[in-house]
């Protein structure tokens, strides 16, 4: 489904990524792990297009994406939920959910009809989400627009999701309960590249991994192999 | 009596001062796409006006005017944007402020060339006559400037509320990069958000036209108003402007008769000047400080 090779990408003259190549296979979750400052989120960016890659290639469902602006990539079935949620603060829940299958939807009237079934779907899987729908996105709580974020992702009913570190700045309750989501969306056969700091987790989900160091790839298997891998042991699962 | 001049200058002056809210609300809905503004804008209200005037000209009629002046304005945002705003973003430069100066002194040029330097008269399909409201008279011009104000702002705003399109535009206000990854396009919204600013400057020239008359200095007469309105209401406040820019009016046509003529642009600088004293971060710090 996404194959990247060989991506470089950085910001100015630094170089973050230096030469990264990972599969995700449709129908597989596949966690990137790695120290802070790795190069996982702009892993995410380069890849999703919010950053444009400076060499290397990106093939989603088979084309080549790279250098594309992020619109047209999320168009061809990426959806990425970027670090840190960046929901629509100023709109209400519904509208940044609205917003999450605007590629699909028509861009004047009738849109909240058609798109009545995806929110029952997202609704479902996040209740509260609906009960604060007409809420500024602003206003909820870290693990809310966590939920809001993914939401929106799915709202795309896309190809390929991108999660990068839902787990970033929740309580120990609310990540678990962002794990449990994650589960449940792998159950129902989603195709996910999941970044996160707590590797242990990750791993506990996934098919298979990636170990990333200074912008590359150091390690990769399945979650089995890297836990019999005693330097990813000591480093990440310790 | 006096007491009735008095309501009368406010009044008409603050009629008046809905077309700089108009314009001031112009700068508004590009700041919100691309934190820019063109600062050419107010030759864009002068063209448009000429244009719509040749139309006039040529027989069309008035119903038909309105909108080929508010196309051509969206035209010619849709130009600056092309020509010089996007150009400056794309390297993430402040360059825009330059380039959209030099747009409307080209806009101002071709516009001595074309239609000459005089000020012509602008025709009104309404009947000169007035009508008395609690003692204040009020053209018939003067009430459809106010309608027509606050008719294409309230279209707008329902716009951006009520279509998807229009929620997208604020999506992109609110964080491009997330918006780019929902599939909206930020650099089409900016194009959008230029057309926009563009068919309202138009619109601006058409209703102010009868009253004030046609001709290449009014480009800096409105634009210097419609800065101070912008300034003191802020480039994201909605509504704001249109109140700010109906005290400006009635503070102008008051200056203008009881201190003299040569007065009237009094206020509007003093205007600036405090509000850039009292906030000097100015027009752009403002919002700037508030998003982040």
């Amino acid at each position: 489904m996404l194959w990247v090779e060989d991506l470089h990408a950085g910001y100015g003259t630094s170089e973050v990524l230096t030469g990264l190549s990972i599969e995700v296979k449709a129908g597989s979750v596949v966690a990137l792990i790695g120290a802070n400052g790795a190069g996982k989120t702009t892993t995410m960016r380069a890849i999703s297009g919010v950053l444009r890659p400076t060499r290397g290639r990106v093939r989603l469902d088979g084309r080549e994406v790279q250098g594309m602006d992020a619109s047209r990539i999320a168009r061809l079935g990426l959806a990425h939920a970027p670090e840190g949620r960046k929901v629509f603060g100023p709109l209400s829940v519904e509208d940044n959910l609205l917003l999450g299958a605007y590629t699909r939807l028509p861009r004047f009237f009738g849109f909240r009809r058609r798109a009545k079934d995806d929110l029952a779907r997202v609704y479902d899987l996040f209740p509260r989400l609906q009960d604060r729908s007409r809420q500024a996105a602003g206003t909820l709580s870290g693990g809310e627009q966590q939920m809001l974020a993914i939401g929106r992702a799915l709202m795309a009913r896309p190809k390929i999701m991108l999660l990068d570190e839902p787990s970033m700045g929740l309580a120990p309750v609310i990540v678990q309960e962002v794990f449990r989501t994650i589960r449940r969306l792998k159950e129902s056969g989603i195709t996910l590249l999941l970044v996160e700091q707590f590797a242990r987790s990750a791993l506990e989900v996934a098919d298979y991994a990636y170990v990333m160091e200074r912008g590359h790839i150091a390690v990769e298997g399945t979650p089995t192999d890297l836990h019999r891998d005693e330097r990813v042991l000591a480093a990440y699962l310790g | 009596m006096n007491l009735q001049i008095i309501g009368q200058m406010a009044v008409s002056g603050a009629l008046m001062g809905m077309v700089y809210a108009l314009i001031a609300y112009g700068f508004q809905l590009t700041y919100a796409t691309s934190k820019s503004i063109n600062f050419g804008q107010g030759e864009l209200v002068m063209v448009s006006a000429f244009f719509s005037l040749t139309l006039l000209d040529l027989g069309v009629p008035f119903w038909l005017m309105v909108p080929g002046g508010l196309v051509f304005g969206a035209l010619l945002g849709l130009l600056v944007e092309r020509a010089g705003v996007r150009l400056a973003l794309e390297e993430k430069s402040e360059g825009w402020v330059l380039l959209t100066i030099i747009i409307g002194l080209f806009f101002f040029s071709a516009a001595e060339n074309i239609w000459g330097r005089d000020d012509r008269p602008f025709p009104s399909p309404f009947s000169p006559d007035s009508v008395q409201v609690f003692g204040v008279d009020i053209t018939r011009q003067e009430i459809a400037v106010a309608v027509g104000v606050l008719a294409i702002m309230g279209l707008i705003e329902i716009f951006k509320r009520r279509t998807l399109l229009g929620k997208a535009f604020e999506a992109v206000s609110a964080d491009r990069d997330a918006a780019e990854l929902m599939g909206i396009s930020a650099t089409r919204t900016v194009m959008l958000s230029y057309a926009l600013s563009g068919g309202v400057a138009a619109v601006a020239g058409i209703l102010v036209s009868p009253i004030t008359t046609v001709g290449p200095t009014m480009a800096s007469a409105l634009i210097l108003k419609a800065f101070s309105v912008a300034v003191v209401a802020g480039l994201d406040s909605g509504f704001g402007v249109v109140l700010i820019g109906m005290a400006l009016g009635a503070l102008e046509s008051l200056a203008s008769f009881y201190i003299g003529s040569g007065w009237r642009e009094a206020p509007g600088l003093m205007l600036l000047i405090l509000a850039l004293a009292v906030r000097p971060t100015g027009v752009f710090g403002k919002a700037g400080i508030r998003k982040v």
